[in-house]
């Protein structure tokens, strides 16, 4: 299927969403909230687009849009540009210091009127990203709760979970680094939660939490070797390197 | 012995107005007095139904073939309506209704101002019958249409002859119900389900819940007729679990249709197979969004998503689904039994049938109101209405639910009609429509819904949860003083990034009343941001009252209202408000009778 976005032609394929085929390609979309392999969410609004059929076009949200024959896509128009500086304004209002945030708000050179700035901060900015990655490790451990202003990411009742297993995905996910992951002693603590971290039998790093090696021994019903991932990265290497050694 | 050729029937309505003020004792009443009783020598019937849509004038009592309907009955009234009505022919004056507009009372409701001007359609049966009883609706031509479509009509006939009445949907957008049946049709995806959408999440409206506690077997017969022309064997009814008595007789009514087979395996021996489940919803305001809906009869979390691909081609469960509103379904059995061209011959070229309007504020005669599209807001606030409450200056009106717009009284003119109140930057959502006076502060207005959708948006996007959130702050500050003109730019700017960026309808419509209360009233935001007042007496922070010297004739009235003693003055003698004392309730502003009591600014502005 032919697309075409900012009259250069793209192929898509069928059940593609327009940011797919975008990132794909090399085409800047700004977005928070979407993550290559996760479906689109469409929550932040960063990546709004405008997409022409005939006569028609629309403001579409370009994460969970799904591609259609002949459709023409802009990615940029003063109104596109007015949209996303109002968005970027009202995250920045909500996280006023953190520097992800900042660093949209020098490339779209967005001022917050001194007088709007409440005292509520929250590096959060509900993109949901870390509740799917959670969902898809099988954890669930942390959902998004309640409703309007009050939405916040959780675990059940904020008390620590049960079915966390401290492995730090959702931080790693986090495009604002919201989320709280301490080590210190052999302990991480994430989520209001201790656990014990594991130590690579290689580097002698810690590198895991017990309960997530636990976890991923169980799923797999494997019993490997702890080993980092960088040091597992090493070892392939050199496995990859000695075998082509013994080929020249 | 009884005579069997003058039969009696008593409707005591009883909608959960009613109820709230024990009219089920008064039908316990009437039923048991009326049992063995040797001085009657008729036949007599007693009623339980549902809402009249007068609530605040109930309980209501009507006496048939008489057509004599009486007002605030007390169960004291009973014995006296026994002896006087229903034995001896007699009308008791004092019961009957008093209208207000005609100046008289009337002994059929249906000559009152409130109703002549009505036509119901989908509140046709309400109040007219039991609705635990089905013989009751099958009386009225009840379940005629689901014969008439199964064993004459095919499914194609069906989606035509709706498709052609015209008919809307009434649940707020308004979108063609026939073509939306029709898409549906077209996708050769099996299963599919209709819905019926209950979730009535506008905070006063209640015609949803009074269809569905007064005749739930018209939506139960629309729905089925949807099935058959859908190809679709599951229904489920979405009803917000606070309307107790609409479940309980929605679950009854669904029971009872189906041990008279007109629900489950091969309905009225046709072949076709349908049944209905009731599901509670949790009470969210979004959860009216129909895949915020659909995602919470899922068990899911209630969030709408892009729906870029419609329900109609996947929807439930992603299959295909048709979701209708309460209204839009009990409009479906009239317009197969009576056709396509009676329907459209009500109402607009492109608004064609009737529209339930729940009537409240600062007006007369509050209540639930069918009539057809088109018809003028004024006819509606004045004619229907009866005006404005102490005969105040009328001032504007909400339409649409917490995203609807306001319209002034210069656009009283408007019709009602899903077109024209878009035109004016209102909405027709589901049909509430708050009257409002002089003493109503169009900012606080904006505030006040701003503050109801901040908690009830889902949260899911930026711009309608923290762009909501903005103009809360921005409309609080200036009701109390500390607004800046520039606001009034933000406020327009951010409203329009609002409607175009947020992903479901709630953020799309979220800025209106913000954005008509500044098309409409821009001078009282001028006035409450430059000369620091709030020229309705609402906002306190922008509010003194004082007396007025040269009007004040020193009746002592308004000293006697203030609750805090705050006025002084001797009979006769021109009366002082204390400012430090004052408390700014406005209760002098409302009673003075020669109008002497004036609404000043802040008291730092002077
Ligand atoms: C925030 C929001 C709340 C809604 N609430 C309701 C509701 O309570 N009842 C309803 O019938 N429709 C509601 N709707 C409209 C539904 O999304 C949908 O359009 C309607 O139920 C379709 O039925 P209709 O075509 O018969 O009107 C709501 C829409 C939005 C955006
Ligand atoms: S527009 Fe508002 S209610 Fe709708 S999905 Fe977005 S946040 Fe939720």
């Amino acid at each position: 299927m032919l697309i075409k976005i900012d009259g250069k032609t793209y192929k898509g394929h069928p059940g593609e969403t327009l940011m797919e085929v975008a990132r794909r390609n090399g085409i800047n979309i700004p977005s928070l909230c979407y993550k290559k392999g996760f479906e689109g969410l469409g929550r932040c609004r960063l990546c709004l687009v405008e997409v022409s059929e005939g006569k028609r076009s629309k403001i579409v949200s370009a994460c969970v849009y799904p591609i259609k024959e002949g459709i023409e896509v802009t990615t940029i128009t003063d109104e596109i540009i007015k949209m996303r500086k109002d968005i970027i304004l009202l995250l920045l209002l909500r996280a006023p210091d953190n520097e992800y945030i900042q660093q949209l708000v020098k490339e779209y050179e967005v001022k917050a009127p001194e007088r709007y700035i409440q005292n509520d901060n929250d590096d959060c900015i509900l993109c949901g990203l870390c509740v799917k990655a959670c969902e898809k490790l099988g954890t669930k451990a942390i959902s998004l709760v309640n409703r309007g202003i009050t939405k916040k990411v959780s675990t059940p009742y904020d008390d620590p979970s049960k079915d966390c297993i401290g492995c730090g995905a959702c931080a790693e996910t986090c495009p604002t680094n919201a989320i709280k992951l301490e080590e210190s002693n052999g302990i991480r603590t994430i989520w209001n939660r201790d656990f014990d971290l594991v130590k690579c039998s290689i580097c002698g790093k810690y590198y895991t939490t017990l309960d997530a090696l636990k976890f991923i021994e169980d799923k797999l019903a494997s019993n490997e070797e702890h080993i980092c991932d960088t040091c597992k990265k090493k070892s392939t290497a050199s496995k990859f390197k000695e075998s082509f050694q013994h080929i020249y | 012995m009884h005579d069997t050729t003058i039969r009696k029937k008593i409707l005591v309505c009883c909608g959960t107005g009613c109820l709230a003020n024990n009219s089920y004792s008064i039908y316990e009443r009437f039923v048991e007095k009326l049992k063995d009783n040797p001085n009657i020598t008729v036949e007599t019937s007693i009623k339980a139904t549902g809402c009249n849509g007068l609530c605040e004038k109930g309980p209501v009592v009507k006496i048939q073939p008489d057509d004599i309907s009486y007002f605030k009955v007390s169960i004291e009234d009973v014995d006296e309506i026994i002896e006087k009505t229903i034995i001896n022919g007699q009308i008791i004056n004092r019961l009957l209704y008093l209208d207000t507009n005609q100046k008289k009372r009337i002994v059929n409701h249906m000559d009152a101002s409130f109703y002549k001007h009505q036509h119901k359609i989908a509140l046709r049966n309400i109040g007219e019958i039991d609705p635990l009883c089905i013989e009751d609706y099958i009386e009225r031509d009840g379940y005629k249409a689901l014969h008439k479509i199964l064993f004459e009509m095919s499914p194609e006939e069906v989606i035509d002859e709706v498709e052609k009445s015209g008919l809307r949907g009434r649940g707020g957008a308004g979108f063609p119900t026939g073509v939306k049946w029709r898409t549906c049709a077209s996708f050769n995806n099996f299963p599919k389900y209709v819905i019926c959408n209950g979730d009535e999440g506008d905070p006063g409206a209640f015609m949803d819940r009074s269809i569905m506690e007064g005749d739930p077997n018209t939506i139960i017969e629309g729905m089925i007729i949807c099935g058959y022309a859908i190809k679709s064997n599951k229904g489920f009814l979405y009803i917000r679990d606070e309307y107790e008595l609409a479940l309980k007789n929605m679950q009854a009514a669904i029971d009872n249709a189906r041990s008279h087979g007109y629900l489950g395996k091969n309905i009225l021996g046709s072949g076709f197979d349908f049944d209905l489940e009731i599901v509670r919803g949790g009470g969210a305001f979004v959860c009216g969004e129909s895949s915020a809906l659909m995602a919470s009869i899922e068990g899911n979390v209630g969030e709408p998503r892009a729906k870029y691909i419609r329900s109609v081609e996947k929807g439930l469960w992603d299959q295909p689904t048709v979701l209708n509103n309460v209204e839009t379904w009990a409009n479906i059995p009239p317009i197969i039994l009576n056709g396509a061209n009676w329907f459209k011959e009500i109402g607009t070229d492109t608004n064609a049938g009737t529209k339930v309007f729940s009537l409240v504020g600062k007006v007369k005669n509050t209540g639930l109101v069918e009539i057809p599209m088109g018809t003028k807001l004024s006819e509606l606030v004045f004619d229907i209405g009866g005006g404005i409450i102490n005969n105040r200056p009328f001032k504007a009106v909400q339409t649409g639910g917490p995203s609807g717009g306001c319209i002034p009284k210069e656009h009283m003119d408007v019709p009602l009609d899903f077109d024209s109140l878009s035109k004016m930057g209102s909405m027709m959502g589901s049909g509430g429509v708050i009257v409002m006076d002089d003493t109503t502060c169009m900012v606080e207005i904006a505030r006040y819904y701003m503050d109801f959708l901040s908690e009830e948006s889902c949260g899911k996007c930026t711009t309608c949860r923290e762009g909501i959130k903005l103009m809360l702050n921005i409309l609080t500050n200036i009701t109390e003083g500390k607004g800046e003109l520039e606001d009034i730019d933000v406020l327009e700017s951010l409203g329009n990034t609002i409607i175009k960026a947020s992903l479901c309808a709630l953020g799309k419509t979220a800025p209106n009343p913000v954005l008509t209360t500044i098309r409409y009233f821009r001078d009282e935001y001028i006035d409450h941001i430059v000369n620091k007042k709030c020229p309705a007496g609402v906002c306190k922070n922008l509010t003194t009252y004082f007396i007025d010297e040269e009007t004040c004739i020193g009746c002592g009235i308004c000293r006697k209202k203030c609750p805090v003693d705050a006025i002084s003055g001797s009979l006769k003698e021109v009366h002082v408000i204390d400012e430090g004392i004052c408390i700014k309730c406005g209760n002098c502003f409302t009673a003075c009778p020669k109008d002497a009591v004036k609404i000043g600014g802040a008291a730092y502005a002077y």
